[in-house]
């Protein structure tokens, strides 16, 4: 038992953290009317790129640094930390699917070039009633020779507009299976939402007999999902912490009737309160991503009880930022309200807390059945 | 990093089963002699056991349904006699120890007074030295296990000239000495008392139980206070003894109250919260063995952990109805051998609002970490500087910053 980083993994983190203080800066994105583009969106990507970051799990047989889940975290939670816009989370959960569902021509074919940063992916799994779990109502792939097409909609696709491939998830019978398709190609189009997180692109993708290619059977998609759950609770959980450091800080130096607000119980005890979530946090997601890169048993429950708890405890945190900081904080010109929305899509992403809360129930009723 | 907790055929645990299956019913004495009372000390007291193998020890002896030591002889072996070994004399740790760890000898920490519990350092029982000895008088309140026990570490002012931390020191007092009475309060649990009054009338304590250095006592006494054993201890009520959120799901879902999606959801967070202090509290053990110094972060585990545990006995408390008021009511239909008062739900729940009060206050575990953690100012406290007995102008103190239901009135009860 062991619960410290080794130092590989404090360095990647410092190494990122370095990185992208240096290169990121949210500064565009504090004028009122911007939108994801004029963060550097694209530029920042091939920042990234350099970096090798979007080669980061996949093997070195094909160009990757062939990294796990742990070290995932490290990169993830310092983009979570600075919101940096970039479609590295759409490329990853695309990835992603790719690793565990494409077969070696496929992956040949393409876990190079994402390793090598010339493309970027995204994964399209929720539909218009937001559920990412399935099952798929509005998007049907069907057979056409040797081949297959698929035909609907996807909703709240993070990074769809800059992926030159598309993860898609679509009926087949009453089954939920995962495809590959050329966003390039006939019959694929995709819009921009106008998305109130302004440091994430979000996207609709609609599919008219688009080409597919088949990613797997029915096992990929929870693989998939658990670990969009880990990047997700990580990004929650370097934000909460965020947060905390700079209203803690904040907290530390306004002055009101004679003293440092911080010196007020309502504030210090709110900023406490702020400090146990973070670390509850960090636990959790700490615990995912070892039992994730260990494919232990308790992994799907470990996914599911981070990204529940950090969800709730990031919209907490940022409130109450935004709280402490006063009536500057509700300003377009603060970062504040980046963090409050981007704590707010987290949440509603990939399952809300009450979704993933009711699957931990099943969890642990069969684990403590067992 | 590795979570992996040792395995069954780990050679340590291998070792320690074999001895509690050599005795399945061993004295206090005998887990003393073995080191097991207190396994992360050194030797003769303990093994100086890494904090994995203090976690088999702990896990075996409960395999065994030994109950541990550390419940039998909490105020000595959790927090106090561990000062005697890094302050304490030859003849101290000669004449306390062994019958402390084996449990023949309980002991309790009298500390709190009517005038200050959250703010300790007002109290005002004073220890003058006259020749060859101490003269003890004031009154000390909740005090744990002073009705059972026969040693009692005292904080005492013995420099009310000095600033109000500065003139205090520790002693080790008999119980029995003349002058000091044991008066039980009886808690709104209605359960035999837990914590005592104690009134002391010119009781001689001899020079050399002094603990530490003069004036030492207001860092002896915190350090006690924050030392924690390392935890091994369950997220849960009554401090982590008591029913747990695991116990909680499966209790729930026995009487099929999982089926109401409002009591799944609130059942599925407090799951959640009691899956994470579990991981927090390996990672203080974690901590513990890269020999990193363990910090305030153990306030922010009990910030977390004592609400959590009333978190828990809450719901069990609220899915029973009106029912849950008849007293001794059972949450749960029982399975196997009953733990007494530890798997007591009706318990626990009346028991619940202390853990938000013992062993510091929520509101005063949120100052420290909010000060220690987060580097906000200080709570002002108008009474820290200068000589105590002048900023108390010889009468009983106001309320400090952050009164507690603790300093209601028992002074009518000393008169």
């Amino acid at each position: 038992m062991n619960f410290s980083l080794s130092d590989e993994h404090r360095l990647l983190k410092d190494s990122a953290k370095t990185f992208l203080d240096a290169e990121v800066s949210l500064r565009p994105l504090l004028v009122p009317g911007a939108t994801v583009r004029d963060a550097g969106y694209a530029d920042n990507w091939a920042k990234i790129g350099q970096m090798g970051w979007a080669g980061l799990l996949i093997p070195e047989e094909f160009g990757g640094a062939g990294l796990g889940c742990i070290d995932l975290i490290m990169i993830v939670e310092e983009l979570g930390r600075t919101l940096t816009p970039s479609p590295f989370l759409g490329t990853l959960l695309g990835t992603l699917a790719v690793m565990k569902g494409g077969d070696a021509a496929l992956q040949t074919r393409i876990l190079p070039q994402v390793a090598a940063g010339e493309i970027a992916l995204a994964l399209a799994a929720a539909e218009a009633d937001g559920r990412e779990d399935g099952p798929d109502r509005e998007t049907v792939a069907e057979h056409e020779g040797a081949g297959w097409r698929i035909s609907g909609r996807k909703s709240f696709v993070i990074d769809a507009a800059a992926a030159q491939m598309l993860v898609v998830a679509a009926r087949v019978g009453g089954a939920r299976l995962l495809f590959l398709v050329d966003s390039g190609k006939p019959g694929v189009a995709v819009a921009l939402e106008t998305w109130r997180d302004i440091t994430r692109q979000v996207c609709t993708v609609t599919l008219d007999r688009a080409e597919a290619e088949p990613l797997g059977g029915g096992d990929v998609w929870p693989w998939v999902r658990d670990r969009a759950l880990l990047a997700l609770a990580a990004e929650n959980t370097a934000g909460i912490r965020h947060v905390l450091d700079v209203t803690a800080a904040y907290a530390r130096e306004r002055v009101a009737f004679g003293r440092p607000i911080g010196a007020y119980q309502a504030i210090k005890h709110s900023l406490a309160d702020m400090l146990g979530q973070a670390e509850a946090s960090a636990a959790a997601v700490l615990y995912a991503a070892w039992a994730l890169a260990e494919e232990d048993a308790r992994a799907p429950l470990a996914a599911a009880m981070a990204k529940a708890y950090s969800s709730d405890a990031y919209v907490e945190a940022a409130h109450r930022s935004i709280q402490i900081f006063g009536a500057i904080g509700f300003t377009w010109e603060m970062p504040n309200h980046l963090y409050l929305k981007r704590a707010r899509a987290n949440a509603e992403m990939f399952g809300a807390s009450r979704e993933h809360r009711d699957r931990v129930i099943d969890l642990a009723r069969a684990e403590l059945a067992a | 990093m590795d979570f992996e907790l040792p395995s069954d055929d780990d050679p340590r645990r291998v070792e320690v089963r074999a001895w509690f299956e050599a005795r399945p019913r061993p004295s206090g004495r005998q887990l003393a002699e073995a080191g097991y009372a207190t396994p992360h000390w050194p030797r003769p007291w303990g093994l100086g056991a890494d904090a994995e193998t203090q976690l088999i020890i702990d896990e075996e002896m409960k395999r065994a349904r030994v109950t541990p030591p550390a419940l039998i002889n909490p105020v000595a072996i959790n927090n106090c006699a561990q000062s005697l070994l890094t302050h304490g004399t030859d003849a101290q740790r000669e004449r306390f120890l062994m019958p402390a760890l084996a449990g023949e000898e309980i002991w309790c920490m009298l500390f709190s007074e009517p005038a200050g519990g959250s703010d300790l350092g007002s109290l005002r029982t004073t220890a003058r030295l006259e020749g060859d000895h101490y003269v003890v008088n004031g009154q000390k309140i909740w005090t744990s296990l002073a009705h059972k026990a026969k040693v009692g570490v005292l904080v005492a002012r013995t420099d009310p000239a000095s600033p109000k931390h500065a003139g205090l020191s520790q002693f080790l007092i008999d119980m029995d000495t003349p002058g000091l009475t044991v008066r039980p309060i009886i808690d709104m649990s209605g359960n035999e008392n837990e914590y005592n009054e104690v009134f002391f009338e010119d009781v001689i304590v001899p020079a050399d139980r002094l603990l530490g250095q003069l004036g030492e006592g207001w860092a002896l006494s915190m350090r006690q206070l924050q030392t924690e054993r390392v935890a091994l201890s369950k997220p849960g009520a009554i401090w982590g003894s008591g029913p747990s959120a695991r116990e909680l799901v499966a209790g729930l879902d026995a009487i099929g109250a999982l089926d109401d999606p409002l009591v799944r959801d609130e059942a599925a967070r407090i799951y959640i919260e009691g899956e994470i202090l579990r991981l927090l509290a390996y990672r203080s053990l974690s901590d513990r063995m890269n020999a990193k110094t363990p910090g305030p972060e153990g306030a922010i585990r009990k910030m977390l952990a004592a609400p959590h545990g009333q978190h828990v006995v809450d719901l069990a408390k609220r899915v029973q109805g009106p029912r849950g008021l008849i007293d001794g009511a059972a949450a749960f239909p029982t399975k196997g051998e009953r733990r007494g008062m530890f798997d007591d739900w009706d318990y626990a729940f009346w028991f619940s609002p202390a853990v938000t009060l013992g062993v510091g206050t929520q509101e005063i575990l949120k100052n420290v970490v909010g000060e220690r953690m987060l580097g906000l100012p200080r709570e002002y406290d108008p009474s820290a500087r200068g000589p105590w007995n002048q900023s108390q102008g010889g009468t009983a103190p106001q309320g400090g910053t952050a009164p507690s239901p603790k300093a209601a009135s028992p002074t009518e009860v000393a008169s």
